[in-house]
């Protein structure tokens, strides 16, 4: 949250995550190296250095593959929201295990002519024009590119200079990233391959991402949020259908999302996106006036957006009526913070 | 020069602008556009690898703060949309580039004789 910026707001569940992420890791490269050696093409002779690389890289598809089905994941069952919390501590790990992959392939394959090793990573192939012997670390480069300005903005601080929408468009790069990882195994571990394990490893993760990532977006468009209707004013819902304690999503004409609430009998409305990481406010439960989002936990007051003090975070409000047992909002925002008078459902008036 | 070379030299130059970008935007331009970050120097090095690669991001979303031309609305308009296209595009190109890949495997004996391709270099035909 704001007040002053540390360079990591450490929490007990942090804590956990990050443990928890770095045993994960610690077993795979374990497992890959000593255990079972020969899912890495081992039973030929080979050197430490290219031992290590596969084994790194080999991790970095992995994690990047259960990154990626975290987001479908947690928006197909809330049960997974929790693995969702500490997601950007995961890729700023990837990041570092995808850099050693890369720094025992240059210090090793490209570590000993006369030239420089970055050129001659550039030089060595480029056979572009051919699928077959395609150059395949091209796709590598631009994967542990996207890697690493993805975790060099991980910081809060980047989210508000940047703005949430600006960050998460920066963010869409995992996606060509992850694109680009499948390229560059397909086009060159899968190449000379021989054992089957390290093959259903990198059909399953992929394979997972692109099921799990189409299940999601078909479930938003069949079950998504209901565009309001009307014309100044938009429908949200009958006041009958309104829960004590919790929202109701309503898409308003320009695309953007209302919440509305419930608390003690009256209603407010704010945004549905977190000032945060635009994480679905409406999705959150109520606890003394405040909205928790159930991302990463920021808390807003529902009646003016605000988050409580010391806290800074404000989300916009919206204006309510009651007309024939149907809850209508005005779909122009009011500026972030703005109070707004909650609205009895009894009275039927507007605030 | 090859062009491998010149690449490399680009990558120098954009990191060393960035460097001069990072140096200004941390010691002048952070505390001028955001107020939480007044007296909180600690997490600033971690800032230093982002400039670096973005410089030219940095550099517009500070004239933009500086100049006040921030949209406070647009601040709330997740873009959600391009969710659902980039799922399509997923589920399409990820089993179609893994296809590919299966398919130009060569099976092969481990002890297959190499053929040679094309001629070594400055050998005619």
């Amino acid at each position: 949250m704001s007040v002053k910026y540390v360079p990591v707001q450490w929490n007990p569940n942090k804590w956990y995550y990050d443990a928890a992420l770095l045993i994960g890791v610690v077993l795979f490269l374990w497992i890959f190296l000593y255990i079972t050696p020969e899912a890495l093409s081992h039973e030929r002779p080979i050197n430490p250095q290219v031992h290590n690389a596969r084994a790194f890289g080999a991790c970095a598809f992995v994690m990047l593959s259960i990154i990626l089905c975290i987001g479908p994941l947690a928006r197909l069952d809330r049960r997974f929201l929790p693995l969702l919390y500490n997601r950007r501590h995961f890729g700023v790990m990837t990041c570092f295990v995808a850099i050693t992959h890369a720094t025992y392939i240059l210090n090793w394959y490209f570590a000993f002519s006369s030239s420089d090793k970055y050129s001659a990573l550039l030089f060595a192939n480029t056979s572009y024009g051919q699928l077959a012997g395609f150059p395949f670390e091209a796709f590598g480069i631009f994967a542990l590119l996207c890697l690493m300005i993805l975790a060099a903005t991980s910081h809060d601080f980047w989210l508000k200079f940047l703005t949430a929408p600006v960050w998460k468009s920066l963010h869409y790069l995992i996606y060509f990233a992850y694109f680009a990882v499948v390229a560059h195994v397909s086009l060159g571990i899968v190449q000379d391959q021989q054992n089957p394990v390290l093959l259903w490893i990198i059909g399953i993760g992929a394979g997972s991402v692109a099921v799990l990532h189409l299940a999601a977006a078909i479930r938003e468009r069949v079950a998504g949020d209901p565009a309001g209707a009307g014309g100044k004013w938009v429908s949200v819902c009958g006041v009958n259908d309104m829960t004590e304690g919790y929202a109701k999503i309503a898409q308003l004409p320009n695309g953007e999302r209302v919440a509305v609430y419930l608390n003690e009998g009256k209603l407010s409305a704010i945004s549905n996106a977190c000032a945060h990481q635009n994480g679905p406010l409406g999705e959150g439960k109520i606890i003394d006036c405040l909205v928790t989002c159930p991302w990463h936990g920021f808390q807003y007051n529902v009646t003016n957006g605000q988050s409580p003090a010391p806290f800074t975070e404000k989300v916009p409000t919206y204006r309510l009526r009651v007309e024939n047992g149907t809850v209508m909002v005005d779909p122009q925002a009011n500026p972030p913070g703005t109070y707004v008078e909650p609205l009895s459902i009894s009275s039927g008036g507007a605030a | 020069m090859t062009v491998a070379d010149a690449l490399v030299m680009l990558v120098q130059y954009w990191l060393i602008a960035g460097a001069v970008v990072a140096v200004l935007f941390l010691v002048i331009g952070i505390d001028r556009i955001d107020e939480d970050a007044r007296g909180a120097y600690v997490f600033r090095p971690l800032l230093v690898p982002a400039v670096l690669l973005i410089w030219p991001l940095i550099l517009w979303r500070w004239f933009v703060l500086e100049t006040g031309r921030d949209n406070w609305a647009a601040r709330h308009h997740p873009p959600r949309r391009q969710h659902f296209y980039v799922a399509i595009i997923l589920a399409v190109l990820i089993p179609l580039t893994f296809a590919s890949g299966l398919s130009l495997r060569q099976t092969w004996p481990a002890d297959v004789a190499p053929v040679q391709l094309s001629k070594p270099a400055g050998e005619d035909g």
